[in-house]
């Protein structure tokens, strides 16, 4: 019976965690806009402005939650929780630690890239349920987009699984440091099995995953809707794309599932590329930095600097690119990065027959 | 009952029930939705059999693509054209339907004569297999057991699926091209 109250306690623990990353998230986001654009951003409420998401929270729970005459009601009101479940369904199998994992599933990545296509869905039963030409606009944009980007991210994460040769995040992440059990070669050529640190990340092991790194980060850019890739939610030509006419606590929960994607892809980008919760310090001569900064606490340490720095980047280039036009988008996506991405998983073949 | 006993007859009932609805509901798009949570028990059973790796390919494949692009489909379409299929007439059950309630019992028949027959308690091959200690556990990695067995034993049919879905692919294209100008 205890189990059953552990994963109480974690399912409750990742949903809290993701709330206060969403309100995290939306403060970092908008200081960071205003540094990009030369402004102040908030600074009334709170010291520096601090506690303007949890005012703007407490405004969203008190709003009226209106049901559109012509929609769908079930659609419309499921819409939001489906959309959200299905991100946070993905937290259930991201390592954040040695040994620390909340569910040790062998299929892991694969599990994580079937749930978060279901959020597709969600965007779906969202246009459609509002019975709005812009939501519905929005949602087939959406959904197109995050169909076609699948297929890079996908080729980018198997082009990872093949140097790995599991789809468990955990022993992927293992392998990436000092703790790994096989032997680890940084560029195919020089042993590091025993310095670890950054030499012995994904990235450093097989250098074409760089460009596999790059394809993945593109490409979740636009899993997650964000800008350049934002043309669902295109304010100027589409009002606000799928969620036009969600209020108050359905709208939070829209927005708390976009920050928690965020979130989410960029810890897969760390677990498959950036050496997961491993140290970027390596062994050198006596000084044993990276044995010295593994461990469980550690581990958290790294693997939330590390996906908090994907956040930024996101965070940056949504506030310094524009908008991609539809033809653009999908121009790069299948003339670009498919191709590039089909290369690397080529080229992973290879390095894993005669380089590893 | 154990709990996986429960869980079972859960899934089970939540896949019936659903599909249910969504054959016999006249929304459209709501009976599409409804087949996701059918698919979604479908792959909690998969999962409770051990196949995990299956419940999950079901879940990209099905949910991920197929539905996805069902909905596509749908909603390009005019509104017009959907309308007369939503405002169907009659009952359920019709004479204008008898054909098609003849084939599904036909076929239900057929079903339920090979679950009675199949004895699934005593079939010999689970015997000999559990005899051998041939069998898995929930904690097994089974990924690489399929990979070894799609590249030796499955081969031609891999191979025969992988040149039909690119017939299919050259199909789209030929068909989605632009005339020449001339």
């Amino acid at each position: 019976m205890n189990y059953y109250i552990t994963y109480f306690i974690v399912a409750v623990g990742l949903f809290s965690f993701s709330a206060f990353f969403a309100l995290f998230g939306v403060y970092a986001e908008r200081k960071i806009s205003a540094f990009i654009q030369d402004r102040l951003g908030p600074t009334e409420t709170g010291k520096f402005g601090s506690l303007q998401t949890l005012a703007d929270i407490m405004k969203m729970i008190q709003k009226e939650l209106i049901i559109p005459a012509a929609a769908d009601k079930w659609l419309f009101m499921l819409a939001p929780a489906v959309i959200f479940i299905a991100v946070y369904m993905g937290f259930a199998a991201l390592p954040w630690g040695p040994g620390l994992i909340p569910s040790k599933i062998n299929l892991g990545i694969y599990y994580i890239f079937a749930i978060i296509s279901i959020e597709t869905l969600g965007i779906l039963m969202a246009g459609w349920g509002s019975n709005n030409k812009y939501s519905i606009l929005g949602a087939m944009r959406s959904a197109a987009q995050i169909i076609s980007y699948e297929i890079p991210a996908g080729f980018a994460i198997i082009s990872v699984v093949m140097i790995a040769q599991t789809l468990d995040l955990q022993a992927i992440a293992m392998q990436q440091g000092v703790l790994s059990a096989e032997k680890i070669k940084f560029a195919g050529f020089w042993d590091v099995t025993a310095t670890g640190g950054f030499f012995s990340w994904n990235i450093f092991r097989a250098p074409h995953l760089i460009i596999a790194f790059v394809i993945y980060f593109i490409a979740s850019l636009a899993e997650s809707n964000r800008a350049p890739f934002d043309i669902p939610e295109a304010e100027s030509e589409l009002v606000a794309g799928f969620h036009t006419e969600f209020t108050g606590i359905r709208f939070a929960l829209v927005f708390l599932a976009e920050y928690s994607m965020m979130f989410l892809v960029s810890m897969i980008g760390v677990i498959l590329f950036l050496g997961a919760w491993n140290t970027p310090l390596p062994n050198i001569g006596p000084a044993h930095l990276a044995s010295w900064t593994t461990g469980m606490w550690w581990g958290i340490l790294w693997v939330t600097l590390k996906t908090l720095g994907l956040v930024a980047i996101q965070m940056w280039i949504r506030w310094t690119l524009p908008r991609f036009r539809v033809d653009q988008l999908m121009n790069l996506c299948w003339k670009v990065l498919t191709p590039l991405a089909f290369l690397c998983m080529l080229i992973s073949g290879v390095w894993r027959l005669w380089l590893m | 009952m154990s709990l996986v006993r429960v869980l079972f007859y859960l899934m089970g009932f939540i896949a019936v029930a659903s599909a249910l609805y969504a054959a016999s509901t006249t929304n459209l798009v709501r009976s599409i939705f409804v087949f996701f949570v059918t698919l979604f028990a479908l792959a909690g059973l998969y999962v409770l059999a051990l196949a995990d790796f299956v419940a999950v390919t079901q879940v990209v494949i099905y949910v991920g693509g197929i539905l996805v692009l069902i909905l596509f489909a749908f909603m390009l379409s005019g509104k017009e054209t959907l309308d007369v299929i939503q405002q169907q007439k009659g009952k359920f059950f019709s004479i204008g339907k008898l054909p098609a309630i003849l084939l599904a019992v036909l076929f239900f028949i057929v079903i339920i004569n090979v679950i009675f027959k199949a004895d699934a308690n005593n079939l010999s091959w689970v015997k000999d297999s559990i005899a051998n200690n041939n069998t898995i556990t929930p904690n097994a990695v089974m990924i690489d057991n399929i990979g070894v067995n799609l590249m030796t034993r499955y081969l031609l049919p891999f191979e025969a699926i992988s040149v039909l879905l690119l017939m299919a692919l050259v199909g789209a294209a030929h068909l989605s091209r632009k005339e020449g100008s001339e």
